[in-house]
């Protein structure tokens, strides 16, 4: 240690000691114990910068300040039932009142709707291909159709 | 530990725990506060600071990897929103910014005790922002030369280099300024 590089310590990190960095604080303590008058000067000026600092308020947080940063924090996830809270969703209901529109959806569709025979509707390529699966000549079957 | 116990509670944060988030925006929203009050001398924009930092801290917590202290990162956090606010700044009022504000201080008998706080704040926000950081860290919060490096991502020469400049442009218009007078 130096007095060089104590006058450094001292005007870089202030008059306290504990706030020198630990690895050259025992070294400037011993220095400055063997010649306190070589420092009594940078000391003195660095103890007055320390008061001015160490004066300073420290700034209040304002409560409305804490409360807005707490609502935006995380919430606790919810506790499960089964399905776990429907997957997640709000509104858990949302899903039951689609499942009952479906279900009497397909309530009126089977009541209501008229029966189809297997004639309705064929159309000559549906009747075609009918015909092929079952290995008919489709031509001749026509003709005979026609006779 | 202050390490382990700074774990546990922003995995109970991050559940939702509303003790744990309390316990953590008790702990560090003043350091914030106060870092972003000396780096940008505005109330206002500090608070503003502070809220962003927290929100930003909220998203992260789920998928915290504590890599570093959660207040070093946190204050970290803080003063790379206030760069960035002193960055816009300095974009939009150019013109308008004096250099340095006059903070020579008049007769010492003359100087109350408000007079002199407002003449050492106007002082600490006039500094260039990176050595209003170190001293804001080092010699007003008391952090750690090494937890304050790494809340500043430099070397703690770095930071040292930072911290003397500050103190000596300090002591140059409180302490000379004042004596000269």
């Amino acid at each position: 240690m130096t007095d060089d590089r104590l006058i450094e310590l001292i005007e870089t990190w202030g008059a306290e000691a504990a706030c020198w960095p630990e690895a050259e604080r025992d070294a400037g303590k011993a220095l400055l114990r063997a010649h306190p008058e070589r420092f009594a000067g940078a000391l003195a000026q660095a103890r007055e910068l320390d008061l001015m600092l160490g004066a300073l308020p420290e700034p209040e947080m304002p409560r409305a300040l804490t409360e807005a940063i707490i609502a935006a924090a995380p919430r606790p996830k919810r506790a499960g039932s089964g399905l776990p809270g429907w997957f997640g969703l709000k509104t858990p209901w949302a899903p039951a009142s689609g499942f009952a529109a479906a279900a009497l959806g397909l309530f009126m569709g089977l009541t209501m709707a008229p029966v189809a025979s297997a004639e309705d509707e064929m159309t000559a390529e549906v009747e075609e291909l009918v015909v092929s699966a079952l290995g008919f000549d489709t031509a001749t079957y026509a003709v005979e159709e026609l006779e | 530990m202050a390490f382990t116990s700074d774990l546990d509670q922003i995995t109970r944060a991050a559940a939702g725990d509303a003790a744990a988030v309390r316990a953590i925006v008790n702990r560090y929203s003043p350091g914030v506060l106060s870092l972003a009050t000396r780096m940008l001398g505005d109330r206002a924009e500090a608070e503003d600071v502070t809220q962003e930092t927290f929100i930003r801290a909220w998203k992260a917590l789920a998928t915290w990897e504590p890599r570093a202290k959660f207040s070093t990162w946190l204050h970290r956090v803080a003063l790379n929103l206030c760069y960035d606010r002193l960055r816009k700044r300095r974009e939009v009022l150019s013109d308008e910014i004096p250099e340095r504000a006059d903070t020579a201080l008049g007769p010492q008998d003359a100087l109350d005790q408000a007079q002199r706080v407002n003449a050492v704040e106007a002082a600490i926000s006039a500094l260039p922002e990176r050595q209003s950081a170190a001293l804001t860290l080092c010699a007003l919060q008391g952090h750690s030369q090494t937890e304050a490096a790494e809340i500043m991502d430099v070397s703690v020469e770095a930071l040292e280099s930072l911290l003397a400049r500050a103190r000596r442009t300090l002591r140059g218009q409180l302490l000379d300024g004042r004596n000269a007078s």
